[in-house]
């Protein structure tokens, strides 16, 4: 069968563009191969993993169940629009200050969910962060640092200096019989 | 992916007239089909797209309760003020159900309409009574998640989370199409949901050409006193083992409860016989023991699924002492 091919104007990242797809083709699949926009991945595919997470008018949804044709006249957001001129978003400069990425992998997904949910709620409790992420895997970090770096960036975005991440959460863990300053 | 074209109707009597069969199937989220055909479980030529179709995004207030226009996403059904104070066991079912994501991308019509999550009708290899073949492969075969009543011709459970709730709240579905002899018509949700005996290729009371447009809540029925409880194995993006709700004294009316299980049959179950042991005595640990007693009679586990029967024991006695406002778990 032919595929249906249709033109649309897609506003990503702030910036309104005319983009030409297969009309059968997801949100996911357009911002990578029309756009080139890659920093959203493709995981499952299936709605599963929360991977290819982005912001559509503001919420976090799966742009792999999402027909890029049904995205015309809608803000979308990802994780390339994140940054603030030269300046990471706090969300990313906590992220890589605490390591909470190993693979990276799931990182782009999970920054924009916990974008949305600290535009939703600036002091959010680890159980409000944890279910805000409960759509996003990731099979490396056992998202310890993950909760860290964001309760750190929601911290830093409110303007509390006072508030500083655990040495853990910077060093690791201490080996036995050293403080975590010493190693 | 096998390509398909995409038509986007403005009215209902559009989109109605563009499905002559089920192989044009209607898409609103899109979160079950379009992995559905990623999976090629379907392929269609063409789907119909529902979201340009004015009035069906909003929740109102009506005299006879709240309306749930179908195009409303499973989160903001879930963060509704009007849903959480009358109808306040939805909202929690859809706090359950899926991720995040999917909760603000599924809709409340979607949601009723899924197809149901057994691996041998989500497989391209194998074929039973729910789509052209005979039979029912989970029954002698892999039945862990399946169901336990009702199961001889085919053994799916009704995968919607909200579906035994509505049951519950005596809610009805509002259907519209463009055939004559059809227009709007409300089925409530108890005849909504079919069995397979009714129908095996259906799970739900739609003609080709039929639209969910609605979900309506009764009033009438706004009960105070109510629980909602479920098993999984996940905590997230997995589907219910079982689930039981129960409405006490539902709308405020003594000695009219309601008591309906979930992913335990192929559509939601009422269990008038547990509502009888409510009304009879008090909601106490006598009356849950005869509840534990009395909620597997009429179960035919498969090879796999029996734990199901001592899990709704499990889940009868939380759910009566959440009525009762105890927080102990168990």
């Amino acid at each position: 069968m032919s595929q249906q091919s249709t033109t649309r104007t897609l506003r990503v990242n702030g910036e309104p563009q005319q983009v030409a797809f297969a009309v059968h083709h997801s949100l996911l699949e357009v911002l990578r191969e029309e756009l080139g926009l890659t920093g959203t991945k493709h995981g499952c595919e299936l709605g599963e993993c929360g991977t290819c997470t982005v912001l559509i008018d503001g919420k976090p949804v799966l742009s792999c169940l999402e027909l890029a044709a049904e995205c015309e006249g809608r803000s979308i957001e990802t994780v390339e629009g994140m940054m603030q001129g030269n300046e990471l978003h706090p969300l990313q400069s906590c992220f890589a200050d605490l390591g909470a990425a190993q693979c990276g992998y799931c990182t782009p997904g999970i920054l924009l969910a916990a974008q949305a949910l600290l535009a939703e709620n600036d002091s959010p409790t680890r159980d409000q962060i944890v279910e805000a992420l409960s759509g996003n895997l990731c099979r490396c970090t056992g998202y310890h640092k993950i909760l860290e770096a964001i309760e750190w960036a929601a911290a830093q975005l409110r303007g509390d200096d006072q508030y500083q991440p655990p040495d853990s959460a910077i060093y690791g863990d201490p080996l036995p019989g050293k403080q975590a300053a010493d190693v | 992916m096998k390509p398909f074209k995409v038509a986007l109707p403005g009215s209902i009597e559009q989109a109605s007239s563009l499905q002559q069969s089920f192989d044009v199937p209607f898409i609103a989220g899109g979160t079950d089909l379009l992995a559905r055909i990623k999976e090629y479980i379907t392929t269609p030529e063409m789907v119909v797209d529902l979201k340009r179709i004015g009035g069906l995004g909003e929740i109102t207030s009506t005299d006879h309760g709240v309306r749930i226009g179908a195009l409303v996403t499973m989160n903001d059904v879930a963060t509704n003020l009007q849903v959480r104070e009358g109808f306040p066991a939805l909202a929690e079912t859809i706090g359950n159900a899926a991720t995040p994501q999917i909760r603000n991308m599924a809709t409340i019509g979607g949601n009723i309409c899924q197809k149901p999550r057994c691996w041998y009708l989500r497989h391209e290899g194998y074929t039973c009574a729910k789509n052209g073949g005979s039979g029912c492969w989970a029954r002698e075969g892999e039945n862990e998640f399946h169901a336990i009543f009702g199961n001889q011709v085919c053994a799916m459970t009704q995968p919607s989370n909200v579906a035994p709730v509505l049951v519950a709240y005596g809610a009805s579905i509002e259907i519209q199409s463009n055939a004559e002899s059809l227009e709007k018509r409300e089925v409530p949700a108890d005849q909504f949901f079919l069995t397979p005996e009714q129908d095996p290729t259906r799970e739900v009371a739609l003609k080709p050409g039929e639209i969910v447009t609605a979900v309506l809540l009764p009033a009438k029925n706004r009960t105070e006193k109510w629980s909602y409880t479920e098993a999984r194995e996940k905590q997230s993006f997995d589907w219910a083992q079982a689930s039981v709700t129960v409405l006490y004294q539902r709308g405020g009316r003594r000695g009219d409860h309601r008591v309906v299980l979930g992913a335990v049959s192929p559509a939601p179950l009422r269990r008038a016989d547990l509502e009888q042991i409510i009304a009879a005595g008090d909601l106490d640990a006598d009356c849950i023991q005869a509840l534990q007693k009395k909620i597997g009679e009429g179960a035919n586990p498969l090879s796999q699924n029996g734990y199901k029967v001592p899990m709704l024991r499990g889940l009868m006695a939380k759910a009566i002492r959440k009525l009762n406002g105890e927080k102990k778990e168990g």
